[in-house]
């Protein structure tokens, strides 16, 4: 250990050691000379051989390479560019994924023990319901598990903030007493909640979002204590939470006590999500089975209401997977696609270095000769490789950089809600990582040839080396060979993204979606009773109607393929109550929302405004509905009613079927009906009046049309305001993204592969031919046509695609399974991706053999034998 | 002179004072009645590796004809190291002189 401390003391003082050794042989010359001995020897060698001693040799000898190599790559900068360009490519593209990867699946989770929080759910799997939110005497039964250190339930919603400012409507969460103990989180300035704010009643404070407080409230110390007005109720803010606190979403700006009577008996209402952090000791096993006991002990509690329900479950979900589980496969695609792409570019570079090497089989040889041993060469050429990759990865970082302002951007793959994925340490280690072991990986075999070269056959007059050229060209045929394959799997993996994605597209949703403008608003209870709402909402319509460039408008509680989701149970009359398979998707609407939307009528009739005025009396369901319910009859005039105390209504229209919740899933039952200030039911399943979307088909711009209505909403109410506006293009679009941006970013990797592949293909040929021209010249001399050379080349390419493309479909028929999860109505196997893209390959790679090959048959045989 | 035998040596002749460079391949030269003689070429790389090790440290001082040199002066890790090896080489001298006087 002192030793490494004694040597590291020399490689810093290193000009006072050496100054002093030369002092000491100085003296010993001359006592020696003085002494009449004149025989002290080669002082430079002893200098160098003293100097060796402390070992930093290798360190300078590093150095001088360094520089020898940066005088090198001046001298060949087309090499150079061309090397710098491929591998910044392949890492940049790999260095942005695994970005993504990281932030999605690797980086820990801002809270601490972030592994050991889980959210419980109950499930209910005849009806395939795995995620069903608690009620309140669920909560309170598993809060009391012995195996979780904190438990809390929280739910979300929309609030509008008023008072200071433009009416802002935001996402607002509200938690239980243990809500911030379970996240491991507090507010960095203030306080969270006391255990008397957790009363009903004594609710009315707030906790604020670092971006809220940033962006409304300036970063102004002074606003703890002070009141703001949520939903038109004054709260106090008492704390704002540090600014990577996203839970339970990316947009809660406002977190608020949910006071739970410990004695609720209200089991209808299934609101709470819950969360829990897990004792150190316990298990996720442990905890389920608790769970499962917990449940048991309700059931009995409550017979009534469990009465019938058998086959209901609890399921615990550790954080991570719970936000992003279903990414999980499409980020791993997605790596391995990135994965072919380096090993493309990293082939090419190789190839590139080793015609390089044979380049300068001159040079190396004359060192060689001069005294260089061939570690020394091969550790002088190794340095020049592995600095070309660094400078490649240092360009690929700038390129990494650029790609992910675009991902973070379009918001594509919600890596927002896991930090953002950005160019943090993890990520730029990862990049070094990559460039060192690549570089060293590719960079040893052309610095091993180049080192091991035939000192006098080389310096031979000519130096050519017909065997050993042969050789060579083997070499770079298995790596072109290699890159082909590998080519042929990226391609086979786009090609069937592409495929899903056009499936997905072509999907018919059952509505229009073009030029319609969604837009919520919501009526603070405080100020506006049932009947007023339903007031307000008609009045409002008909003014929306008759803007100039409007065709319609109508209201609705929700949209399809939204977060959000109403749905209740329902009874079905002449038969038994049976509230776990009698559900549907509840919707509230106006009597133009079909037009609207353009969903057709199938049967019977629509909502007119006539029934408007009437108490209510009927719904209209769509067809996985009647055909759920009622199989093989006509349901018109079947009676349905929510709740054991509600009026009967009758069924008096079919709808067709919409995609409601997204493009590849199935539809579910939905039952319509017109909104009105009769309540024929409760209001507990999210479905109520106060908050509702408008939509609007028109064919004007949206801003013009969007300033026009928030317009009207200001004449009738100037404290409302118009949030979540988007089109319903844009709605329909984004529940694609998840197939799309992987489709984009396999087809982008495939493309580049493809490009490299055929330069090199290029390059290679290219190669063989100008080394080949002697042999050429002799063959044409003896004969050969132009055409008979040409076809020679060009059968070297058909070889080449021939094997690396078989070598390529094994690989994808192996690796393929893995996207299944993926793929949307297209087999991994699907034959038509498989047979175009081999047929695409293979004419790409003999368009690249064609000019080097023509280059081949244009040779003129005097002047090549003659260049001997 | 045998082989890997100049540190022992070197050492031996630090134990009763430092010297620099020329004095101590000098004093071997003296000590031996002349029949070892230090290369130049080997003395200094050695005496190298020894400061590297930490066996001897090196410091400025005046040499007898007044110019400054360093002088090179056995340290307690050296001293150690000379016993090691004095040891070691008395074990290996007496093992050839028994093979040479029965074999």
């Amino acid at each position: 250990m002192r030793e490494l401390f004694r040597r590291i003391n020399y490689l810093l003082h290193r000009r006072r050691y050496d100054a002093a050794l030369d002092a000491d042989m100085e003296f010993h010359r001359e006592m020696a000379a003085r002494a009449g001995r004149d025989n002290f020897g080669n002082v430079l060698r002893l200098r160098e051989q003293s100097r060796d001693v402390w070992g930093w040799t290798w360190l300078d000898r590093g150095l001088q390479d360094t520089r020898y190599a940066f005088r090198q790559f001046r001298k060949h900068p087309g090499f150079v560019i061309a090397s710098l360009i491929t591998l910044a490519l392949g890492i940049g593209a790999t260095t942005t994924i695994f970005s993504i990867l990281d932030s999605l699946l690797l980086r820990p989770l801002p809270y601490p023990n972030s592994t050991r929080i889980v959210q419980v759910w109950n499930t209910f799997a005849p009806r395939g319901m795995m995620e069903i939110p608690a009620s309140e005497p669920e909560f309170l039964e598993y809060r009391q598990s012995q195996n979780f250190a904190h438990f809390a339930g929280f739910s979300t919603g929309a609030i509008n903030l008023t008072g200071s400012g433009d009416p802002l409507r935001t996402a607002a969460s509200w938690g239980t007493s243990e809500f911030f103990q379970v996240m491991g989180t507090e507010p960095f300035l203030g306080r969270t909640f006391t255990e008397e704010e957790f009363q009903p009643g004594h609710s009315q404070v707030a906790i604020l979002s670092f971006r809220l407080w940033q962006i409304r409230f300036g970063s102004n110390r002074d606003i703890i204590g002070k009141s703001i007005l949520l939903n038109g109720h004054s709260c106090t803010v008492v704390g704002i939470m540090p600014h990577n606190f996203a839970f339970p979403g990316n947009d809660i700006d406002v977190w608020q006590p949910l006071p739970v009577s410990p004695t609720s008996a209200n089991l209808g209402n299934h609101y709470l999500s819950l969360i829990g952090e897990l004792k150190p000791k316990a298990s996720l096993q442990q905890a389920r089975s608790e769970m499962m006991t917990n449940l048991d002990h309700l059931e009995r509690k409550y017979p009534n209401y469990y009465g019938s329900a058998t086959g209901i479950g609890v399921s615990l979900i550790p954080l991570r997977q719970q936000m992003v589980g279903n990414l999980r496969p499409t980020v791993l695609v997605l790596m391995i696609g990135v994965g072919f792409l380096l090993l493309i570019a990293c082939t090419n570079v190789a190839s590139l270095l080793l015609a390089r090497a044979e380049d300068r089989r001159q040079e190396i040889a004359t060192r060689a000769a001069l005294g260089a041993t061939s570690i020394r060469i091969l550790y002088q050429v190794l340095i020049e490789n592995v600095l070309l990759f660094l400078g490649g990865g240092g360009l690929g970082l700038v390129f990494a950089f650029v790609c992910l302002k675009v991902v973070s951007a379009g918001d594509y793959l919600d890596v927002a809600q896991m930090g953002g994925a950005t160019l943090d340490l993890r990520v730029l280690g990862f990049a070094v990582i990559t460039s060192l072991a690549t570089g060293i990986l590719f960079g040893l075999l052309p610095a091993l040839k180049a080192s091991r070269s035939n000192v006098s056959e080389v310096l031979k007059i000519g130096g050519r080396d017909a065997m050993g050229s042969r050789h060579r060209t083997r070499v770079r045929s298995l790596l072109v060979i290699s890159e082909i394959a590998f080519s042929l799997v990226l391609l086979i993996g786009a090609g069937l993204m592409i495929s899903s994605f056009r499936n997905l597209l072509n999907v018919n949703l059952g509505f229009d979606s073009d030029n319609v403008i969604t837009m919520r608003l919501s009526l603070p209870r405080a100020r506006y009773s049932l009947g007023q709402m339903a007031d307000f909402y008609r009045q409002f319509q008909s003014r929306v109607r008759n803007l100039p460039g409007v065709q319609d408008a109508a209201i609705a509680n929700q949209l399809p393929m939204s977060d959000v989701t109403a749905n209740s149970s329902f009874d079905v009359e002449d038969r038994p109550a049976n509230s776990d398979i009698n559900v549907a998707d509840i919707w509230l609407i106006s009597p133009d929302y079909f037009h609207v939307m353009a969903i057709s009528l199938l049967r019977g009739r629509l909502f007119t405004n006539e029934d408007v005025n009437l108490p209510p009396a009927s719904v209209i369901v769509n067809q996985t509905f009647a055909r759920k319910v009622w199989p093989g009859t006509n349901p018109i005039g079947k009676r349905i009613r929510l709740r054991s105390n509600a009026p009967w209504l009758s069924v008096i229209g079919i709808v067709a079927d919409i995609k409601n919740h997204g493009p590849n899933a199935a539809t579910s039952p939905e039952m319509y009906f017109l909104y009105t200030d009769q309540p024929f039911g409760d209001w507990e399943s999210g479905v109520d009046l106060a908050s509702m979307t408008l939509l609007v088909r028109t064919a004007m711009q949206p801003q013009q049309i969007v300033n026009a209505i928030r317009d009207r909403l200001k004449g009738m109410d100037p404290e409302l305001p118009l949030f979540k506006i988007a089109t319903l293009d844009q709605i329909v679009s984004s529940s694609t993204s998840r197939t799309r941006f992987p489709a984009l970013s396999l087809s982008l990797f495939a493309f580049i592969a493809l490009f490299l592949s055929a330069v090199g293909v290029y390059g290679v040929l290219a190669y063989t031919v100008a080394q080949s021209k002697h042999d050429i010249g002799i063959r044409m001399a003896l004969g050969a046509q132009q055409g008979q050379v040409l076809r020679l080349f060009l059968s070297q390419g058909v070889r080449w695609a021939a094997i690396g493309g078989c070598v390529g479909l094994i690989a994808a028929a192996v690796l393929v399974r893995f996207m299944r999860t993926i793929l949307f109505e297209v087999s991994a196997y699907d034959p038509k991706v498989f047979v175009a893209v081999g047929l695409g390959l293979s004419i790409v790679v003999l368009c690249a053999c064609f000019i080097p090959a023509l280059r081949a048959a244009k040779v003129d045989p005097l002047i090549a034998l003659k260049s001997e | 002179m045998p082989p890997g035998t100049l540190p022992m040596l070197i050492l031996r002749v630090l134990q009763s004072g430092a010297l620099h460079g020329y004095g101590i391949g000098q004093r071997i030269h003296v000590l031996s009645s002349e029949v070892l003689a230090v290369e130049e070429g080997l003395l200094y790389p050695t005496l190298q590796r020894m400061l590297v090790k930490g066996w001897v440290t090196a410091e400025w001082g005046t040499s007898e004809t007044g110019r400054k040199v360093r002088f090179y002066r056995l340290t307690p890790d050296g001293r150690q190291q000379l016993k090691q090896e004095v040891s070691g080489y008395d074990r290996v001298t007496q093992a050839i002189q028994e093979i040479l006087r029965t074999a």
